[in-house]
Order: structure tokens, then sequence, then C-alpha cells
């Protein structure tokens, strides 16, 4: 690599989005690997920080403290479960509370009773546990640019990527019209209630809003939309049984993986044959249209870095969790103190790597765009 | 390039075919008008010109249809992208993305170029159109000048050798449809682009249009070169109906033309009366001191003062954004207003109608917007008629009985939303008649009317004045005013920057002056006052 | 021409043939299992990890629905069908933050019911997975529920689109409603049973009495204790407001709407084919639904 090119990478630009949700999905999966509250912390810490380091100032961006919010009402709500259906359960008592019986037809649950160590902190790791993957997915949310992402969707996907853009263009529309029906709809002081306020704004709104798809659907056609989309009867029936084939393959694998008593060999190997010719199926269906794509996001060096930093933390957790399980789900019978363990630690600082290797996001100039809105 | 030969066209339902028999041949190159009233089947033959009709409409399509030699019977609409592109009435509603760079290269993306392509086309592209400053911006936030330049700039990434354009200005200001009209006759004689084009202001196209297409309504087309068209044709500019008052041939198709040749008239009118309009003199039924509206920081009206006098009609004009609509909701109550004052006469007491409720605000100042239909909710014509009486305590059947005076025949169980637009503006105007308010106030009416609709209009609206009302009308459209308007008001910047009577207004000002006027100078505004004199004088 | 007396059937806007119909079923009985694993779940006899099942499934759903949807636009999505989704999707999406914040106003669904009962089963379900996606990507949403909750809103518009096509008038408005009220609580009850163990947790030896899942234990017992939990969590707030909401907005606003989409629909006149053709007349009767 020369130097020209070192330094390009470093020039502010938007990483592929894809790239930001296969490392946030492999910190996720890293996430679902362990109920040690030091490592979820730890990735806590690090989508955080690769967050604040790497996000844009677009409007996406600046949600990722819903997420954080949404992950302590997680595990709040995960604790006070435990206190509240607590029941009798042996072990270190916190507080003692006296058990309130419930009626028959809910038989066999209690409410309160003594509020030990153990359940609280069984609450607690599982509530950090989906907080943790909840915030990692959310750091993709704040990280990748959701249209780029819709941009860069799989060929046999190109048609509703289409109607989820057209939605998400269509929707400020909707805004405008709403209030435009609204101020006019004073003009006619029309009566008979709520109900008929909610339809005299709904209505011409809708009728409005459906002419336009008819506009954008005639547009569409004339500039060249679904061009040779036709596929041969041949290919059809190809992908047609690729899809039905995986499908079925997904079926049984899925039954399998939670009935533990079939055949270990039609869980996990059949499950993933099944996506693999599901997946197939949908790529042969993809390339069925020749499209070509403006200004394509690329795969370049540090979106590879990017994804196997990510990569490299979920797979260490894996390992981890199937060789040395006690070091990332910590024992609760007996009551211990949670190990830290050298090799997870340092695979889930693995996920930390983007804040290094990813370029800076582009930031948008303050534009003229909002005066001559207000305007108008 | 394009062969019609004999084509008849029927839509799924009817037996009446909408075009019968259309032979039509455009050759490369040529800049094509397409005039007709609304309804008349325009849209329909526009359509037919890359296969949207009948591919996409349904019908029935007889006789044959040849782009470039290939027949559209046998290629979609979707395969001839590449061959003819097509731009809309409402840019808006034909972006399928949501940013200007992207929207250009959308054709391109179908038609499976290469990337190193399509950048280099879309930078062109912005060259071409002067919107390179606009690349990055949100379509939403662009005017609507600049919205209907990127649609055509997008159709023309992909390199068509055609242009398809129905009504690209209707929506528009005229300075925005200059600028997109200015871009069309780059095209033709810069590229060498075939363009036909749909368009209600003929006034604007005609000098350089090479052929003219006339669509009857009957299914017939009338085809020749502009002068020979127009010496038949029943819808005209104002400036060839002048030439045929006064026997010019050829006839005139631009202001130039038309003053070379008005010499002799000029002469004659200088010896009869000037045309004098009478005093009007009416009650004054509203006063607006010191008006003031705000949007958030901009300020849209500042201080203007307005007093309407019962029989009078009153033009709004001035360009987008000058603050014609805030004035006109503010007057009416329902809009903001932060300063000033505006009282209207209720049984001769003095009252502000944003103190009155809805209701009787709507008895004192009737308003219809911009957009017309969003009045409109209901499923059928009857229906809204009746929800009119109700809302305005009328006894039942006023509003048809309005309705079937300003516009007759419209079918009581049709659907509001597809009557033609003449039609449903009537029907708005009858909802909101019902009322009975002295003052009446008009936001661009005539926006999307054809010629033939406009004169109705302008009869309307002299008729309702006479009644006694006072009407405001909001327009950009200065032949209505010069037809309608006793006194003009000039907006700019939310401030008034010139009042009077509209022959003093409009024939002395270079931007407003109608036709007539720049042709014959003051005081002649229309061709009707030229024609008494005329018919006065032999 | 006399406008047509008798009721038409609504013309489907997404054809759906007989394999996008089994692509369809095979989808829905692999999503409908990876909602009610917790009670398929057998342990056996080997490790005791499967309850990280649904993060597997988190992954495998999306597959699922790609697939689906990717069939469904092959067999036949044209520009009007598209636009549509766009723009329905979109209103759905505008629809939905009017009720967030207010306990269970749900008011993402009754217009993807309506939808899908005039667009036709194939639409719904494309309409269903279009709106949550468009809505969270807006929101910016996305989360683990996500792939759940538009497999959910997928079926609701498909079993829209499924019911019987001759009911009219009162009759339509009621079954709708009634529909509305049934998926409210169907959908609440499914996303309830996905995520339970992940939220009420799992039962661990030596300690009982909680509305914990237990892996393994027998279907009743398990399908009891959930009973209970989606009772006294969701059912008397979320879902009986959701099923209020959906009632209401079908009884009040259906009638409207439905006339509004049909004329659209109608407008669209969706698989209609324009015709060519040398006859001097106009097109023969069967050519295509009369409209207007």
């Amino acid at each position: 690599m020369t130097g020209a090119t070192v330094r390009r990478a470093g020039l502010p630009r938007d990483l592929h989005p894809g790239a930001w949700w296969l490392w946030a999905l492999g910190l996720a999966t890293a996430a679902s690997r362990t109920t040690n509250p030091w490592l979820l912390l730890l990735i806590l810490t690090v989508a955080c920080h690769v967050v604040v380091v790497r996000r844009s100032d677009a409007p996406w961006a600046m949600a990722f403290r819903l997420y954080l919010y949404l992950g302590l009402a997680i595990v709040l709500l995960r604790v006070a479960f435990r206190v509240l259906l607590g029941g009798d359960t042996a072990g270190t008592v916190l507080v003692p509370l006296p058990t309130v019986p419930l009626p028959d037809w809910v038989a066999g649950i209690q409410l309160l009773g003594d509020v030990t160590a153990e359940a609280v902190l069984a609450g607690l790791y599982d509530g950090l546990r989906l907080a943790t993957m909840v915030v990692c997915l959310g750091a993709a949310n704040a990280l990748a640019n959701p249209k780029r992402l819709l941009a860069s969707m799989p060929g046999a996907l190109y048609e509703v990527g289409t109607a989820v853009v057209v939605a998400l263009s269509v929707f400020p529309q909707l805004a405008e019209s709403v209030q435009r029906v609204r101020r006019a709809r004073r003009l006619r002081a029309s009566g008979g209630g709520r109900v008929n306020a909610v339809r005299t704004i709904v209505v011409p709104v809708l009728e409005d809003a459906f002419d336009r798809s008819l506009q954008l659907a005639a547009s569409m056609d004339s500039r060249g939309y679904g061009r040779a989309g036709a596929a041969p009867r041949r290919d059809r029936a190809v992908t047609g049984t690729l899809m039905v084939t995986g499908l079925l393959g997904v079926c049984v694998g899925v039954y399998a993986t939670l009935d533990g008593t079939a055949p270990r060999v039609l869980a996990g190997p059949v499950l993933a044959v099944g996506l693999v010719v599901a997946a197939v199926g949908f790529v042969v269906a993809g390339r069925r249209v020749e499209r070509t794509r403006y200004r394509p996001d690329r795969w370049r060096l540090p979106e590879l870095l990017v994804v196997a930093s990510g990569v490299g933390t979920a797979v260490v957790l894996f390992l981890t969790s199937s060789f040395d399980p006690q070091d990332v789900y910590p024992s609760l019978t007996p009551l211990t103190w949670p190990p830290v363990a050298t090799l997870p630690l340092v695979g889930v600082l693995l996920g930390v790597l983007p804040s290094f290797v990813a370029p800076p996001p582009l930031r948008t100039p303050a534009s003229g765009s909002r005066a001559t809105e207000a305007v108008r | 390039m394009i062969r019609l030969v004999d084509v008849s066209f029927w839509y799924a339902d009817t037996d009446v075919p909408t075009l019968d028999g259309v032979g039509l041949t455009i050759d490369e190159g040529e800049l094509v008008l397409v005039v007709g009233r609304t309804g008349s089947g325009k849209s329909t033959l526009l359509g037919t010109l890359n296969g949207l009709v009948p591919h996409f409409s349904g019908g029935h399509l007889q006789g044959r249809v040849t782009v470039d030699g290939v027949s559209t019977a046998e290629r979609p609409p979707r395969e001839l992208a590449h061959v003819v592109g097509v731009v809309g009435q409402d840019p808006l509603a034909g972006f399928v993305t949501d940013t200007v760079e992207e929207e250009l290269a959308y054709g391109m993306e179908q038609l499976g170029l290469r990337p190193d392509v399509m950048r280099r086309r879309v930078e062109e592209t912005l060259d071409l159109l002067g919107i390179a400053d606009l690349r990055g911006r949100p379509l939403r936030t662009l005017s609507g000048g600049q919205q209907q330049r990127v649609a055509i700039g997008s159709v023309l990434t992909m390199h068509p050798r055609v242009v398809v354009l129905d009504e690209p200005t209707s929506a528009l200001d005229p300075t925005a449809a200059e600028d997109v009209l200015a871009t069309l006759k780059r095209l033709v004689d810069d590229l060498g682009t075939t363009v036909v084009l749909a368009e209600h202001r003929m006034e604007r196209v005609v000098p350089f249009a090479d052929t003219m297409v006339v669509v009857r309504g009957d299914g017939g087309v009338d085809v020749g070169p502009p002068t020979d068209v127009l010496r038949r044709s029943e819808i005209a500019p104002p400036l060839v109906e002048l030439g045929r008052v006064a026997g010019w041939d050829p006839l005139p198709l631009s202001v130039r033309d038309a003053r070379r040749a008005a010499g002799p008239l000029r002469d004659r009118l200088a010896t009869t009366p000037a045309p004098s309009v009478p005093e009007l003199r009416g009650a004054e039924v509203l006063s607006a001191r010191g008006v003031v509206v705000r949007h958030g920081a901009t300020v849209a009206v500042r201080g203007v003062d307005l007093d309407l006098r019962r029989g009078e009609v009153v033009a709004l004009m001035g360009r987008n954004g000058s603050g014609k609509s805030s004035l006109l909701w503010a007057l009416q109550g329902s809009g903001a207003r932060q300063g000033g004052t505006v009282a209207v006469d209720d049984a001769g007491q003095q009252v502000d109608p944003k103190r009155l409720g809805p209701r009787a605000a709507r008895r004192h100042v009737g308003l219809v917007p911009q957009t017309a239909s969003d009045l409109l909710y209901l499923e059928t014509v009857d229906a809204e008629c009746a929800a009119g009486d109700e809302e305005s305590g009328a006894p039942a059947g006023s509003c048809r009985a309005l309705l079937d005076r300003l516009a007759p025949g419209v079918v009581g169980d049709r659907h509001p939303r597809d009557l033609s637009e003449g039609q449903r503006l009537a029907l708005v105007l009858s909802v909101q008649l019902c009322a009975a308010p002295p003052v009446l106030l008009l936001d661009e009416p005539t926006r999307g009317l054809d010629y033939d609709a406009k004169r109705v209009f302008a009869r309307t609206v002299r008729t309702l004045a006479d009644e006694g009302r006072a009407i405001v009308v909001a327009t950009h459209d200065v032949e209505l005013v010069a037809v309608t308007a006793d006194r003009a008001v000039v907006l700019a910047e939310g401030e008034v920057v010139s009042a009077g009577a509209t022959r003093d207004v409009l024939a002395g000002s270079p931007a407003f002056a109608p036709q007539v006027a720049k042709v014959l100078g003051e005081p002649w505004l229309t061709v009707d006052e030229v024609a008494a004199a005329v018919g006065a004088v032999p | 021409m006399s406008a047509p007396v008798v009721p038409r059937p609504d013309a489907p806007a997404v054809r759906t043939g007989r394999r996008s119909a089994l692509v369809l079923t095979l989808a829905s009985v692999a999503g409908l299992m990876m909602f009610v694993w917790p009670l398929l779940l057998d342990p056996g006899a080997d490790d005791g990890q499967r309850t990280d099942a649904p993060f597997l499934f988190v992954l495998i759903l999306p597959v699922v629905i790609g697939v689906v949807v990717a069939e469904l636009s092959e067999d036949g999505m044209d520009s009007k069908a598209l636009a549509m989704l766009g723009v329905l999707s979109a209103v759905n999406a505008a629809l939905r933050p009017l009720g967030a914040g207010t306990a269970g106003i749900e008011t993402v669904f009754f217009l993807l019911v309506l939808g899908g009962r005039v667009f036709g089963a194939g639409f719904g379900f494309a309409l269903g997975c279009t709106s949550l996606f468009a809505s969270a990507i807006l929101t910016a949403g996305v989360g683990p529920w996500l792939p759940f909750q538009m497999m959910c809103a997928a079926w609701i518009g498909m079993g829209a689109g499924l019911l019987p096509r001759r009911v009219r008038g009162r009759a339509e408005i009621a079954m709708l409603a009634g529909y509305g009220v049934v998926v409210a609580y169907l959908f609440g009850m499914l996303m309830n049973l996905a995520f339970w163990p992940l939220l009420a947790g799992v039962e661990v030896p030596g300690h009982d009495g909680s509305l914990a899942y237990v892996p393994g234990a027998p279907l009743l017992e398990n399908l009891h204790t959930f009973g209970v939990y989606t009772l006294l969590t969701s059912t008397a707030g979320w879902d009986t407001g959701r099923a209020l909401t959906n009632a209401a907005g079908i009884v009040l606003l259906g009638p409207a709407l439905l006339a509004t989409l049909r004329r659209a629909s109608r407008k669209a006149s969706y698989g209609v084919r324009g015709t060519f053709g040398d006859r001097d007349h106009g097109p023969d009767e069967g050519s295509g639904p009369v409209v207007r």
C-alpha cells in the first residue's frame, strides 16, 4: 500500500453502512455469549466510544441516546420482575419480604417473597446482556446511513428497497400536506365532532398521496424502472426451487434446533444449508436485472478492518464460551465474584478498532436550505 | 423521429374515442407545441409517444405509433426510456429519490450504465441546467422552478432523443416558468433534442415552436406551422387575437413582430377615446391597517393597509414568497397575524374576523386556498354540496344552485377529484359562497386552468363582484388581471410597492404589462377594449 | 357508460402465483416456530444453552422475510403497486408516532388491515414489512424486535387480504373491525411469547414461583405461566388499547378510507393491460375490469 492510498483512506467519508452493521452485529453476538457483567460493561463502553468518535451529525446519529435509555429500562425491568415475582428462593437474603399468594387460577405464582442477592444478580446479568445487544444495534443505527444501506440492498430486494426509499421521501411531504389541509379545514368550518375532523383531514391527504403515487409510477415506468425485469421461465423455476428448498431446510432446522430429542444433524447443519440455499436463490433472483449503482459504496481496507474487529470479538467470545464457560457465565450458585479473564477481555477490546481505522465521518456544512424552506 | 399513423384510442370504459384517427410526424430536432383544452386528450396524445398509453393507462390503441423506428406496441415505456424522456406537470410527484444528484442518476441506474459514465453525465447535466450548486440538496427544499429543471435533468442524463413535457410550467410562477422554457429552448438550439411540449402559456412558446398541434377535443388534431394553425384555432394568445382583430397577415407570434405591424393600428387608436372604466364607489366592507404576519424568523407581511369596497375586484400581485397568501389568510382570520387590525362590517358594527369562530368568520370573509381540493373530502359532488349547506346554515339546495350557476351541468354523483380543474374550482367556490360572505379571497385560482376556463372564471368573478361582493384575487396572471380587476396591489417582501387602478399599475410596468399594452402602449390593456374601439371607428 | 352495479372484488395489486403462495406458507411456518419457540423448546439431553435461540432467530428471520419479499416482487410487482406500497408505508410510518407514548394506542395497524383488504394478500404482506421497516428507519428504531414486528405486521396485512372478498358494506366493516381486535391480541401475544424468556427470565433450579419460562416443561404448564404473564403485563393495557384503536379506527374511518383506497385501486387499474389492434371499435368486454 502506498502512502497516497493511506492518506486517501484517512479522508473524511462515510464508511460503508454494511461494515458498521456487521461490526455491530459482531459485538451483539459477542454480548449474547456472555452474562459476565464486566465483559458486558466493557462491550457497552466500546460501542459508546466508537459511536461518539465516529458518528456524523445526521438525525439518525442523534438517536443513540434513546437506545441507552432503552437499555437501562430493560435492566430495571428484569430486576423488578425478579423482585416482584420472586417467590421463595433459597440464597443470600438481602431484604426479607413476606410472600403474597395469588388465587388459584394463577397457581404456582407468588408475589414478592425474600429478595435474594442471587435473584437480583440473575436479573441484572440477563438484563444487562439484552441491554448490551440493544445498545450495539443502536450503535449501528447511529453510525450507518440508512439511505446508503438501502442503496446497497441485494438485487433481489431492489423493488422493496425502492418502495422504502419512496416512503422515506414521501414522508415529509405528508406532514406538509396534513398541515395544509388542517389549515384549509378551518375555512370550511365543518362540524360533526372529532371523528369528522379526522376524516376531513385524512381523506384529502390520502387522495393527494394516491394521485401522486400514480404519477410517480408513470414517471418510474418512463424512466426505465423494471427494464428487462421479466425473467425467463427457466430462471424463475431455478430461483423458485432454490427458495422453496431453502425455506424447507430452515423450517426443519429451526424445529430441530428447538427440539433436543431430534437428531443433531437436523439442527445446525440443515439450518445452515437451508439458509445458504435460500440465500443462493436470493442472489440468483437479484441477478436477473441489469442495474448499476451511482457512486456505489465500495469495500475498502477500513471497511474490512471494521468488519474484522466485530467478527473477531464475536469469535473470541464464542470460543471462550465453548471452552471456558465459567469465564463468561459467572456462577450464581454458589455466589461468586465474576472472574476477569484475559482472553475474552482482549477479544472485546478488539471491537474498539474502528475508532482508529474508520475514516472520520462527513459533516454536513450549514446550508441555506432551512431558510429557503421557511420563506416558501 | 416520431410517427403516428391513423391512431385512435379508447379508455377502458368508454365507447367514445379520446383520439380518433390522429396522424402526426415529428422530425428530428423539432420543437412541437401541443395545445388544447383540459380534457381534450392532450395528455393522452403525449402519453402515446412513449407507450404509457396504453401500456400504463389501460385501454385500447389502434393504429401505429413508432418512435425512432420502433413501434410502441412492441416495447413498453421502460424499454423506450433511453429514446423518449417524459417530464410531468408536478415535478415533486415524479421524484423517486430525495436528493438532486441521486435523482439525476436514477434513470441511468435503470439503464445499467457504468458508474464512471453516470458520474460524468451527472456532472454535465448539472452544468447544462445551471443547477450544480444544488447537487446535494434535498429535492423537497428546492423552489418549483428548480425542481422542474431537476426533473428535466433527470431524463436528460439518459440522453434521450426526444423529450416530452406535459405542461411543465403550469404550477410555476412566471419567472420560474421563463427559466424552464429558456432551458428547453437551449435543448432544442444547442443539443438538437426533439422537444414535444404541452403548454397553456402558449405566448411564451409560440415564437420558437416549429410545429403546433391543436388537440380539438373531438378526437382530431390540427397540425401545422404556428402561424397557419393559429389562424383557425379557437384558443390563441392575446397577441394573436389582437392580430386577428387588426387583420394582420402573417399573424404576429412575438411582441416584436406585433409592434412592427402595429403602426397603423396605433395611429387609428390615437383618434378614438381611451377606454375608461366607471369609477366604483361601493360601501367599504373590509378595512385592514398595518397587518403584520411572521412565520418564525421571517416576516411575510410588513404593515400592509388594504380597504375593500363592495363591487370591486382587487388583484394581488407579486412574486412567490412576497406575502400574498399570508396576507389573504390574515385577512380571513384563520391565518396568523402578529400585528395590525382587520375590521369587517357586521350590520353596522366593526368586528375582527380573527375574534369570531371559524363558522362566523366565513360568513364575513370567504377564502379559497391555493390547493382548492384541500377543502373537499366527500365522495360525491352532491355530498359536498349538502355539507356546504349544512356548514353555512343555508337552506338545502342553495350550494347546488350556486354550482349550477357557476358551472352548469356538473353531474351530482361524480367524485370531486374526477372533475376538471374548472369544475372543481366552481364547486369549492360554491361551497364557500354558500355562507354568503361579502368578501371573497381567492388564492391563485387560475393555476392549471386553460384559456377557456380562465375566460369563464373571469366572467364569474366579474358577476360575483357586480352582485355587491368585494373580491381579492392573488395571481401571477397578468392577462387575467387586465381583464377582471378594478384595482391592483403589488407586494414585494411583504410590503405594498404599488397600488392603484389596474390600468395605472399594469400598463406602465415592464414586468406586469399585458401583451396588448406591450404592443400598443398605454392605456390599452385587453383585446376586447381594442376591438370595441376599432369597431366603433369605421 | 353506465356505472357497474355489482361491487366487483378488488383486483390484487401484487399477483401471487402458486409458487409465491408456497413460499409464503413455508416462510410463515418457519416464522411461527420462531415466535412460539419457548413452547417447542425441548432441551433434550445435551447442553442447556439453547435458550439463546432467539438471538439466532433475530438473524434468521430477516433472511426468511427477505426471501418472501423477493419472491413477491419477482412474481409481479409493477411500478404502480410499488409506488402505492411506498406511499402507504409512508402514511403508516407517519401514523405510528401518533400513538407512541400513549399506552396501547397503536395506530399502525388499522390502515394496514384496510390496505391488505383492498390491495390483496401479497400486497398486504409486503406492506406490513415495508411499513414497519420505514418507520424503524425514520425513528432509528432498528433493534432485535424489528424482524419479529415486521413478520407479525406482514401476517396482519396478508390475513386482511385473505378474508372473504364478497362481504361488503356494514358487514365488511364489522368483519374488519373484528379482525382488527383479534389481530391486536394475537400480535401482543406472539411478540410477548417470543421475548418472554428474555424479559421474564428463564427458570433456574432452586428458584420458583415466578412468571419465568421453564425450558422443557410440559406445554400446558408453560402455556399457563405464559398466559398469566401476558395477562398481567400486556392484555389489560397494551393489547386492549391496541384492539380498541383498531376497532375504533376501522369503524369510524373505515368506510371513508375503504372508498378512498378502492378509488385509488380502480384508478391504478392493477393488472389491466393496454391492448393494441386494428379493429375499428373499442375493447371487447373481457379485456379488463370496467373503470369508474
